[in-house]
C-alpha cells in the first residue's frame, strides 16, 4: 500500500509538459536550447523545430538557456504546455574582440586598431593556412605570395614595412602563447577567430615582439553548457594550371633564332646560336605540357566539443593534402588539437590547449627551369621513341623530364621535409575570494618544433651528360624549443554600473632555442639507401660549419595595462611595458615604452538618441611606442667567417680550415622603436545593416637596426647598427552591409575593404642620402626598384644614338638619359650608371571584397582582392631568369620583338647589343604595372533542411562547390603574359642569376606555375 | 643562467685571432682568398682581354666585349672586372691586419705573422698598380684592422701606398719568413723577394713615367724617401738576384712542358698558387662533381676554349652522316676543357709572339693546337672508327681538328664534309684544318697549360671547375724581374741577356710534343740562346714574358707597368671567319685607362655626395 501510495504520490507530483522555444520577436524556432529543472541535473534539449517535452514536478522552475540569448526562468505552475520566447542577448551578440593576454573586449569598447575575422568567414576561402585564407580580407593586412609551391605560406605585412634589415613579420600568438612555429602548422579548420592588432596601443601589450603587429589566433573550445557536438568538414578538389609560362613554340623560336643570326651577321659582331645537332626547325615540343600534371587537393577534419557548467573540452583531428601541378610537389599535414577548461571549486580554474601538427613537404627537387629553357625544336624522344637523357639547345644542355619520368624516378630523386610541431599552453587561474574581480593567472607555454629534411639524387639521375654522375644525399634537422612563463594579475570590475575598470599587470620570461644541422654525403654505393644511411657514402661527407646553427635568445618583460570605460561612452586604455632582450648590447638591453588610447561612443550620448539611422558611432585615437629587437642573436659579438683550403693534394693532411673577419663587434646596439598615432571612426547605420571603420595612422620608426653594406674598402661586408628612420602612414576603410535582408528568403550581403600605405625612408646613416647597394634612398619608400627607366626602343634615325649608346643598334632598349646637354643640343656623355633612377614598386592602394547571396538553403559567395599601381617584377621578361636573352641560345619568352620590318615592337631586336648574356638594359623589361583584380574564390553552397536531418541526428549539413583563383581582370601583366600577376618568389630565388634584384622584393620567377582549383566540400554537424 | 645573457656555441668571435690556432686559421683564410681572384674567370678576362694576347671570343658577353676596347664599350665602373680584385683584396688586407695586431699582442711567432704581412703587402701591390692610390686606412687607422666600420674612404697616393703599405711589410717578410714553406704552397722568404722585387720594379717605372701616364690621386712623381727610379730599379735587381742566388726549395723545371703539366702540378718552379682539389668539395670550396658558380672556382680556361667539341665526323664512310667526334668529359685530359669561347687569341700571337713553333718548345707547351677524337669516352658509343674529311678514317685519339702553322692555300671550306664548324679540309687529310694565321673568334687553339685534369676516373662531366691549382708566381720570374731591371740600368753579376738566356735555354728543351701527343726528346737550348739579341730591350723582355706566361693573367700588368699597352695592343688581327683574310681591329686605349675604374659597388656603398664620389673615382670614368 505504501508502495502504491508512494507511486501515486510520484505520479501526482510529476507532470509531463511540452512546448516550443522560439526567438523573441521573430518567432523563429530555436533548436538546441538547453532546458534544466532548477536545482536538479535533469534536463532536455529542444529539437530541430524548437520543441521539447519533459516530465517535471508540477511546481518546478525551468531554466532555458541558449548561447546568444538571455537566460529565462519559467515556473511550470501546473501547465502542460510551456512555450517560451528567448530574447536576444544584445551584449553577447555584439562582436567580441580578443585583445591580448586573455582579455576579450566587446568591439564597442575597443580603443585600439583591431581587425577581426571569424573562423567560418575565414574558411570561405578553403586553404592550407591562414595566410592564404586572409589575403585581401582585412584592411591594412597585406599578404604577399612568395612561393607557389604546395604548402607555402605568404609574407605578411601589417601596415607596411618598417624595418630595413630586422624582421617585418608580425608576431603570431596562438591561444595566448607566442607561436614558435610556421603558420603552416596551424590547421585553419581549428580556428575560431583571428584578431589582428595593428596599432601601437593594441600591440604595446606584446611589447617588442609586437612591433610589426600581432596576429591572435584563437582555436575552438567547448562552450559552457554545450551538448556534445561532432563536426566533420571535408573538401576534395583538382588543381589545374592557371597558365603555363609563356614560352615560344617551335616555329616562333626558330624564327627568332633566325632573326638573331641575321642581326649578328648584319652588325658584324656578337654570338650566334645555330641549331645544335639535336634541333630541327620542323619539331615543336611543348616541354611544359610534358611536365605538368593535374594535382589533387583534399582536406578532412573531425572535431568533437562538449561543455558543462564547470568545464568543457574539444578535440579535433585534421588531414590536409595539396598536390601541385609539378610532379612530386606536394604538402600534407596531420593535425591534432585538444582544449580543456575545468573549474575546481568556486575559485580555481585550470586549462590546457594543445595544437599539434605533422607536415610533410615533398618534391622541391623538381623545378620548371629545364622545361622553360629547353629548345622547342628538340624532340624529347630518340629515334627508337625512347625518352632522351638530355636535349641540347644550341650550346646549352638540358635534362629531359616528363611527368611520367619524374614519377618513375621518385625513389632515386627526392627531397622532403618532415615537420612536427607541438604548441601547448597550460594555465591556472585563481579568483581572490575576498576581492571581487581580482584574479591571478599563470600561463605556461611550451613549444617544440622539429623539422627533418632529407634529399637524394641517385647515380646520374639529374646529370644531362653523365649517366654515371655520383649520387648525393643530404639530411638536415632543425629543432626549436621555446617556453614562456607569464604571471598575470588582473582586476575587472564595474562600479556603480557606469565605471568599468580592467587592470592587468604582467611579468613574463621567455626563451627560445634554435639548433639546426645539415650533412651532405656524396657517392652512396647503392640507390636504395636514399638519404637514410649516409655512413655508407664512399665520397666526401661534408658538415659545413656555416650550415650548423645554434641560437638562444631571451626576453624578460614587465607590463601594466589599464582599461577604463565610463557609461559605455568614454573609454581609455593605457599601457606601459618594459622589455629586456638578450640580443642587444649590455647597457642597451632594456627599453620602456608607453601607449595610450581613448574612445568616445558618440552614439551612446543622449543627444544622439533621436538619430535612429545611427546605431553606432565611435571615435578612437591612440598613441604609442613599440620596439623591435629582431636582430639575430649574437649580432653584437662580431664573427669570423669560414674559409676552407687545401695545402697540396695529399688528402686529409692537406685540408685546413681558415677564418676571415666577416662581422665586426658592435657594443652600441640598442632598440629600434616605432611611434604610432592611430585615428579611427567606427560606425553602424540603419539598424546594423551597414557597418564600417575608417582609420588613419602614422608611424615613425627610429634607430632602425640596419645591416649596412659597407664599401669593399671597409674590409668587412656589413655591420648592424641603429641608424635611420622610416615613416608609414596610411588610411584604411572597411565596410560591410546587408543590402537585401531576407526579402522573400533572399539575402544579399557584401563586404569591402580598401587601404593605402605610404612608406618613406626618412633618413639613413647620418647625412647619407642613399645606399645604392641596397636600393635605399632617403625620401623614397623602402621598397623601390633602382634601374634605368625604359622609354621604348631605339629606332633608325633617332637623335644622338651615337653619343648616348656607342656601339648600339636600332631596336635596342632605349632608356632615359638624365645628363646635361651641350649648347648644340647634344648630350655630354653616353648613358651610364648615373642614369639609373628610383622606380616605384609599392601599390597605390589595395583591398578586397566579399559578397554573399542566399536564397533559402542556397548561397553563393565570392571573395576577391585587388591592387592598383605599383610594379610586379617578372624575372622571365627581365635578365635574371635568362629566358629573354633574345639571342636564340635557348628557349625564350614569347615576346613581340623588334625587327627592321616590325619596328613598333616592345622588345628589343634579337641578336642586338648585349650586356652580359642579356640584351642591354634587359632588366628594365621585367617591370609591369602590378594592378589586378582577382576573384579568389567563388563558392556555391546548399544547406539541407528538413525532418530527415533531424531523424538522422544531423543538426547541420552543407555541401558546396568552390572555384579558386578563377579569374584575373584589369592586370596589364596578365593581359600580356596570360599569367597570374601575383609574385611567387623572393628576389633572390627561382632565377638563373639571383643577385640582381634585392632579396626583399617579391618577384615572379620560375617557381611552380600558378594554379586554379575546383573543390567540392561538405560541412556536417551532429 | 640569466636569460638575458648570450653565449655562442657555433661560431668564432674575432678574439680567436689572439690564439695560435686562430692565427694559423687566419692565415689559411688568406690563402683561401687567393682562389677568389686567381682562376676567377671574369678577373682573368680583365687581365687578358684587350692586351696583345686576347680579344673577345664568339660567345663573349658585354664584360668581355667592353674589355677589348674595340668599340663595344669600355671597361667602366660597372663592367670592368677588376672589381674582383678590389672587392676581394680589402677583406684579406683587413684580416691580415687583425692577425698582425692580435698575433703581435699575443706574442705569436714572427714567421707566422710574416705570412700575414706578405699577403697584406701583396694585396696592396696589386691594388696600387691597378687602381692607383688606394686607402691604407680601412676605418681602424692606417694598416690597422677595422673596428669602426666606415662608409667613407680616403685614397692615399701611389708613393704612400708603396712606401708605407707595400715595401715595409715585404722587407719585414723577407726578413722573417722561413726559407722553406710552413705548408705545401706556403709563402717563404723567396716568395716575398719576388713580390718585393716586382714592387720595386713597378714603382720605379711609375717614378720614371716614360710615357707620361697620369696617376691618381694626383701627386708628384717623387719618392717620400728621396730615392730615384734608378735606385728602385737597382733594388729590384738586387732583391731578384738574391732570390736567384738563394733559391731555397725552388728551381726551374727541366722543360717548359713540365712547368704546366697537370701531373707535375705544385712543382719546384711554382712559388705560389691558388690550390684546388678534386677530392673534397668542402676544402675545394666548390662542387667537385658538377657545375658550381661560386666565387672560389678555377674556371679561367673555359673562357679561352672554343667550341671544338661540336666538330662532327661521319659514321658512314660513303654518305655524310654526322655524329659527334668528341665527348665532353673531364677524363679526356689536359687538352680538353669545357668551352665558353668568351676570349680568343689574336692572330699576332701565332705570327709574332710564337712565330717560332719548332725550336722553342713554348708554343707547344702553351696551346692545344690539335684536338683528337674522344667519342670513345662515351660508353654508349661503340664505333671503332669514324670518317672525317675525304671520308678518311679517324680512330679514337687521332686528330679531328688541327691548327696548321700557316695557310698553305687550297683549303676548302665547303660543306662536302660538314663538320659543323668553320674549319676547312685539305686533300688527303682526315682532320679538319684551320690555318693558325686565319683563326676567327669562333675557332682558335685552346690553352693547354691551364687545361683541366682529373686524377680520379669516377667522374665524367666537363662542367666541373678545374681542380688543378691556379699558378700565380713562378721562380722563372725572378730572372725576368732582374733582366727588366737590368734593361732599365740596374747592374750586378748577371746581364739582362744572361738572365733571359737561362729562360730561353730551358725553352729549347723538349721532352714531349703535346700537339703530336708523343715523346720528343730534343735539346735546342744552344740555338735558342744564340738567337737571343745581343742587346736586350724592354720590348724583347715583354715578348719573352708573353712566350713564357701567355694566358696566365700577367699580360695587362706587364703592359701597364712598362706603359706599353697602347703600343702592344693598339691594333690586332682576327679573321671574320676561319680562312678569311684577317681583319685589323683598332683599339682605343687612352692614357687614363691605365688606372682601372673604382667599381660602381664601392661608390654606391660609400657615404658622400656626387662630388665626393667623382673625386674618389679615377679620372675619365666619372
Amino acid at each position: 500500500c505504501l508502495l502504491v501510495f508512494g507511486s501515486l504520490v510520484a505520479v501526482a507530483q510529476d507532470v509531463k509538459i511540452s512546448g516550443k522555444v522560439v526567438e523573441e520577436g521573430s518567432g523563429e524556432p530555436l533548436p538546441g536550447v538547453s532546458i534544466l529543472v532548477k536545482g536538479t541535473a535533469t534536463g532536455v534539449v529542444t529539437d530541430f523545430d524548437g520543441a521539447y517535452s519533459i516530465s517535471v514536478p508540477a511546481d518546478a522552475t525551468l531554466i532555458y538557456s541558449f548561447i546568444g540569448y538571455l537566460k529565462q526562468e519559467v515556473s511550470v505552475n501546473g501547465r502542460s504546455v510551456v512555450d517560451v520566447s528567448l530574447p536576444l542577448d544584445v551584449q553577447a551578440l555584439e562582436e567580441v574582440v580578443v585583445v591580448g593576454y586573455g582579455a576579450v573586449q566587446r568591439k564597442e569598447a575597443v580603443t585600439g586598431s583591431v581587425a577581426s575575422i571569424g573562423g567560418d568567414e575565414m574558411r570561405e576561402v578553403p586553404s592550407a593556412n591562414i595566410t592564404d585564407a586572409l589575403q585581401g580580407r582585412l584592411p591594412g593586412v597585406d599578404m604577399t605570395q612568395t612561393s607557389s609551391r604546395p604548402g607555402a605560406t605568404m609574407q605578411i605585412r601589417i601596415r607596411g614595412t618598417r624595418s630595413l634589415s630586422a624582421s617585418n613579420d608580425p608576431l603570431v600568438v596562438l591561444d595566448g602563447i607566442p607561436f614558435a612555429g610556421s603558420i603552416s602548422d596551424i590547421d585553419p579548420n581549428s580556428i575560431k577567430s583571428v584578431d589582428i592588432l595593428k596599432d601601437a596601443s593594441a600591440t604595446a601589450i606584446y611589447g617588442s615582439r609586437g612591433a610589426n603587429g600581432v596576429i591572435l589566433v584563437t582555436t575552438k573550445r567547448g562552450r559552457k553548457g554545450q551538448e556534445a557536438v561532432v563536426s566533420y568538414n571535408a573538401f576534395h578538389g583538382v588543381k589545374t594550371l592557371f597558365s603555363d609560362y609563356p614560352m615560344m613554340d617551335g616555329p616562333e623560336f626558330a624564327a627568332m633564332r633566325a632573326e638573331a643570326i641575321r642581326t649578328v651577321d648584319e652588325l658584324g659582331r656578337g654570338a650566334t646560336y645555330p641549331n645544335s645537332s639535336d634541333e630541327f626547325d620542323d619539331i615543336n615540343t611543348d616541354w611544359q605540357d610534358l611536365l605538368y600534371q593535374t594535382g589533387k587537393v583534399m582536406s578532412h577534419d573531425v572535431s568533437v566539443a562538449k561543455g558543462s557548467e564547470t568545464g568543457n573540452y574539444s578535440f579535433g583531428l585534421g588531414y590536409y593534402k595539396d598536390e601541385g601541378v609539378v610532379p612530386t610537389n606536394q604538402y600534407s599535414r596531420f593535425s591534432l588539437r585538444a582544449a580543456v577548461d575545468q573549474n575546481v571549486g568556486e575559485y580555481f580554474r585550470f586549462g590546457l590547449t594543445s595544437n599539434n601538427s605533422y607536415g610533410v613537404t615533398e618534391g622541391n627537387q623538381v623545378g620548371v627551369a629545364d622545361a622553360l629553357g629547353s629548345s622547342p625544336l628538340s624532340s624529347p624522344y630518340d629515334d627508337q621513341g625512347n625518352l632522351k637523357r638530355a636535349s641540347q639547345a644550341s650550346q646549352d644542355i638540358y635534362k629531359v623530364w616528363t611527368k611520367e619520368s619524374i614519377e618513375d624516378a621518385q625513389d632515386v630523386w627526392l627531397s622532403e621535409t618532415k615537420t612536427f610541431g607541438t604548441y601547448n599552453n597550460i594555465y591556472g587561474e585563481v579568483e581572490a575570494p575576498w576581492v571581487k574581480g581580482l584574479k591571478y593567472r599563470l600561463n605556461l607555454g611550451m613549444n617544440y618544433r622539429n623539422s627533418q629534411g632529407g634529399s637524394f639524387t641517385g647515380i646520374g639521375v639529374t646529370s644531362a651528360s653523365d649517366p654515371n654522375a655520383p649520387s648525393s644525399a643530404s639530411i638536415s634537422s632543425a629543432v626549436t624549443t621555446s617556453w614562456v612563463v607569464e604571471n598575470i594579475l588582473s582586476y575587472d570590475r564595474t562600479f556603480a554600473e557606469k565605471h568599468s575598470l580592467n587592470i592587468l599587470a604582467l611579468y613574463s620570461n621567455q626563451q627560445e632555442k634554435y639548433n639546426s644541422s645539415r650533412i651532405v654525403a656524396n657517392d652512396l654505393p647503392a640507390d636504395h639507401f636514399q638519404y637514410y644511411n649516409l655512413g655508407y657514402a664512399e665520397g666526401e661527407i661534408i658538415i659545413n660549419p656555416d650550415e650548423q646553427n645554434y641560437s638562444v635568445w631571451g626576453l624578460r618583460s614587465w607590463m601594466g595595462r589599464l582599461m577604463y570605460a565610463y557609461d559605455n561612452r568614454y573609454m581609455l586604455s593605457a599601457t606601459l611595458r618594459s622589455d629586456g632582450s638578450s640580443r642587444l648590447s649590455p647597457g642597451n638591453k632594456w627599453h620602456t615604452y608607453p601607449a595610450v588610447s581613448a574612445g568616445w561612443n558618440i552614439a551612446n550620448e543622449s543627444f544622439m538618441q533621436g538619430v535612429s539611422q545611427i546605431n553606432m558611432l565611435k571615435l578612437r585615437v591612440g598613441y604609442g611606442e613599440t620596439s623591435n629587437q629582431a636582430i639575430d642573436p649574437y649580432s653584437t659579438l662580431g664573427r669570423l667567417g669560414t674559409r676552407f683550403y687545401n695545402f697540396g693534394d695529399n688528402g686529409d693532411e692537406s685540408y685546413s680550415t681558415g677564418y676571415i673577419l666577416s662581422e665586426l663587434p658592435n657594443t652600441d646596439l640598442g632598440w629600434e622603436y616605432t611611434q604610432t598615432w592611430n585615428f579611427g571612426l567606427d560606425f553602424g547605420l540603419f539598424q546594423g545593416r551597414l557597418n564600417g571603420t575608417v582609420e588613419y595612422y602614422k608611424q615613425h620608426t627610429k634607430d632602425i637596426l640596419l645591416s649596412v653594406d659597407l664599401p669593399s674598402t671597409a674590409g668587412v661586408g656589413s655591420f648592424v647598427s641603429n641608424v635611420g628612420e622610416t615613416e608609414n602612414k596610411g588610411i584604411e576603410l572597411s565596410l560591410s552591409g546587408v543590402i537585401i535582408d531576407n526579402l522573400d528568403g533572399f539575402t544579399w550581403e557584401a563586404g569591402f575593404n580598401l587601404y593605402a600605405n605610404r612608406n618613406e625612408l626618412v633618413s639613413l646613416t647620418s647625412g647619407q642620402e642613399e645606399n645604392v647597394g641596397n636600393w635605399w634612398f632617403v625620401g623614397q619608400p623602402i621598397n623601390v626598384i633602382y634601374d634605368y627607366k625604359r622609354t621604348g626602343l631605339w629606332q633608325e634615325g633617332d637623335e644622338h644614338m651615337d653619343i648616348l649608346e656607342p656601339g648600339g643598334n636600332p631596336g635596342m632598349v632605349k632608356v632615359e638619359y638624365t645628363g646635361e646637354y651641350n649648347s648644340d643640343g647634344t648630350p655630354v656623355r653616353p648613358i651610364g650608371a648615373e642614369d639609373r633612377q628610383v622606380l616605384n614598386f609599392n601599390p597605390d592602394w589595395q583591398g578586397g571584397f566579399n559578397t554573399r547571396l542566399s536564397y533559402k538553403g542556397i548561397d553563393l559567395s565570392i571573395v576577391g582582392a585587388f591592387k592598383k599601381g605599383g610594379t610586379v617584377i617578372s624575372t622571365l621578361y627581365g635578365t635574371s631568369s635568362y629566358l629573354n636573352l633574345l639571342s636564340g641560345r635557348h628557349n625564350n619568352v614569347d615576346v613581340d620583338y623588334w625587327t627592321p620590318e616590325n619596328t613598333d615592337a616592345k622588345y628589343p631586336r634579337p641578336g642586338g647589343l648585349t650586356a652580359g648574356d642579356n640584351p642591354k638594359y634587359g632588366s628594365t623589361l621585367a617591370y609591369f604595372d602590378a594592378s589586378y583584380l582577382k576573384i579568389r574564390t567563388i563558392s556555391l553552397g546548399y544547406n539541407f533542411g528538413g525532418n530527415w536531418l533531424d531523424k538522422a541526428g544531423i543538426s547541420k549539413l552543407r555541401v558546396y562547390a568552390t572555384a579558386q583563383n578563377p579569374l584575373v581582370m584589369f592586370s596589364p601583366y596578365h593581359k600580356e603574359s596570360g599569367m597570374d600577376p601575383e609574385s611567387n618568389s623572393y628576389g633572390d630565388e627561382n632565377q638563373a642569376v639571383t643577385t640582381d634584384i634585392q632579396e626583399r622584393l617579391p618577384v615572379i620567377g620560375t617557381n611552380a606555375p600558378a594554379t586554379r582549383t575546383y573543390l567540392l566540400g561538405i560541412n556536417l554537424t551532429f | 643562467n640569466d636569460i638575458l645573457e648570450e653565449t655562442t656555441r657555433e661560431r668564432f668571435e674575432p678574439g680567436f685571432f689572439k690564439t695560435e690556432e686562430g692565427v694559423v686559421g687566419g692565415l689559411t683564410g688568406l690563402y683561401a682568398n687567393l682562389r677568389r681572384v686567381y682562376g676567377q674567370p671574369y678577373y682573368y678576362n680583365a687581365t687578358e682581354t684587350g692586351t696583345d694576347e686576347y680579344t673577345y671570343g664568339s660567345q663573349a658577353d658585354g664584360n668581355f666585349q667592353a674589355a677589348d676596347l674595340s668599340g663595344l664599350g669600355i671597361p667602366d665602373a660597372q663592367n670592368s672586372r677588376f672589381d674582383v680584385l678590389w672587392n676581394e683584396s680589402y677583406s684579406a688586407i683587413n684580416s691580415a691586419s687583425a692577425i698582425i695586431a692580435n698575433g703581435t699582442e699575443a706574442a705569436m711567432p714572427d714567421e707566422l705573422i710574416a705570412e700575414a704581412r706578405f699577403f697584406r703587402a701583396y694585396g696592396y701591390a696589386l691594388l696600387v698598380q691597378t687602381f692607383g692610390g688606394v686607402p691604407l686606412d680601412l676605418g681602424g687607422g692606417e694598416l690597422e684592422f677595422n673596428t669602426a666600420p666606415s662608409l667613407k674612404s680616403v685614397r692615399n697616393t701611389v708613393p704612400e701606398v708603396y712606401t708605407r703599405g707595400v715595401f715595409p711589410d715585404l722587407e719585414q717578410a723577407v726578413e722573417d719568413l722561413p726559407d722553406n714553406p710552413r705548408v705545401i704552397g706556403g709563402v717563404t722568404k723567396n716568395v716575398a723577394r719576388l713580390i718585393l722585387s716586382k714592387a720595386y720594379l713597378t714603382y720605379a717605372w711609375w717614378l720614371e713615367n716614360p710615357n707620361n701616364i697620369p696617376t691618381y690621386p694626383e701627386t708628384d712623381r717623387t719618392d717620400p724617401d728621396g730615392m730615384s727610379a734608378t735606385q728602385y730599379y737597382q733594388l729590384a735587381y738586387d732583391v731578384a738576384t738574391a732570390g736567384i742566388d738563394n733559391p731555397g726549395p725552388y728551381s726551374l723545371q727541366p722543360t717548359y712542358y713540365d712547368v704546366n703539366l697537370a701531373q707535375n702540378d705544385r712543382n719546384s718552379e711554382i712559388m705560389l698558387w691558388a690550390d684546388h682539389t678534386e677530392y673534397s668539395a668542402k676544402y675545394n670550396e666548390g662542387n667537385v662533381t658538377g657545375w658550381n658558380g661560386g666565387d672560389a672556382q678555377n674556371q679561367s680556361v673555359w673562357m679561352v676554349t672554343c667550341y671544338f667539341h661540336i666538330t662532327k665526323a661521319s659514321s658512314d664512310p660513303a654518305t655524310w652522316s654526322p655524329v659527334d667526334a668528341f665527348f665532353r668529359t673531364v677524363q679526356a685530359g689536359q687538352a680538353y676543357s669545357r668551352q665558353w669561347s668568351r676570349m680568343a687569341p689574336s692572330i699576332g700571337v701565332f705570327t709574332n709572339t710564337f712565330a717560332d713553333k719548332t725550336t722553342d718548345s713554348r708554343f707547344d707547351g702553351t696551346f692545344t693546337s690539335v684536338y683528337r677524337a674522344t667519342w670513345n669516352y662515351n660508353t654508349s658509343r661503340t664505333e671503332t672508327e669514324l670518317y672525317g674529311a675525304n671520308f678518311l678514317p679517324i680512330a679514337p685519339n687521332e686528330p679531328v681538328l688541327s691548327f696548321i702553322p700557316s695557310d698553305p692555300g687550297g683549303i676548302l671550306y665547303d660543306d662536302t664534309y660538314n663538320d659543323g664548324t668553320e674549319a676547312g679540309y685539305l686533300p688527303g687529310r682526315a682532320d679538319f684544318v684551320v690555318p693558325i694565321d686565319k683563326i676567327s673568334r669562333g675557332v682558335f687553339p685552346g690553352l693547354w697549360k691551364l687545361g683541366p685534369y682529373r686524377q680520379g676516373k669516377d667522374y665524367n662531366d666537363d662542367k666541373v671547375s678545374s681542380s688543378r691549382p691556379y699558378n700565380i708566381l713562378k721562380f722563372s720570374e725572378l730572372y725576368f724581374v732582374a733582366a727588366e731591371a737590368a734593361v732599365k740600368g740596374a747592374s750586378g753579376i748577371y746581364t739582362a741577356r744572361q738572365l733571359i738566356n737561362v729562360i730561353r735555354g730551358r725553352a729549347g728543351m723538349w721532352r714531349y710534343d703535346v700537339s703530336q701527343d708523343m715523346e720528343r726528346i730534343e735539346d735546342n737550348s744552344a740555338a735558342m740562346q744564340a738567337a737571343t739579341p745581343a742587346t736586350i730591350d724592354i720590348n724583347y723582355i715583354l715578348d719573352e714574358r708573353s712566350r713564357e706566361y701567355f694566358g696566365e693573367g700577367y699580360r695587362w700588368f706587364d703592359l701597364a707597368r712598362t706603359q706599353k699597352w697602347e703600343e702592344y695592343a693598339g691594333t690586332y688581327q682576327i679573321s671574320p671567319t676561319v680562312g678569311d683574310t684577317p681583319a685589323t681591329v683598332n683599339r682605343e686605349i687612352e692614357p687614363y685607362m691605365y688606372l682601372r675604374p673604382i667599381p660602381q659597388g664601392q661608390l654606391d656603398r660609400m657615404d658622400g655626395d656626387e662630388a665626393y664620389k667623382d673625386n674618389y673615382q679615377n679620372p675619365g670614368y666619372e
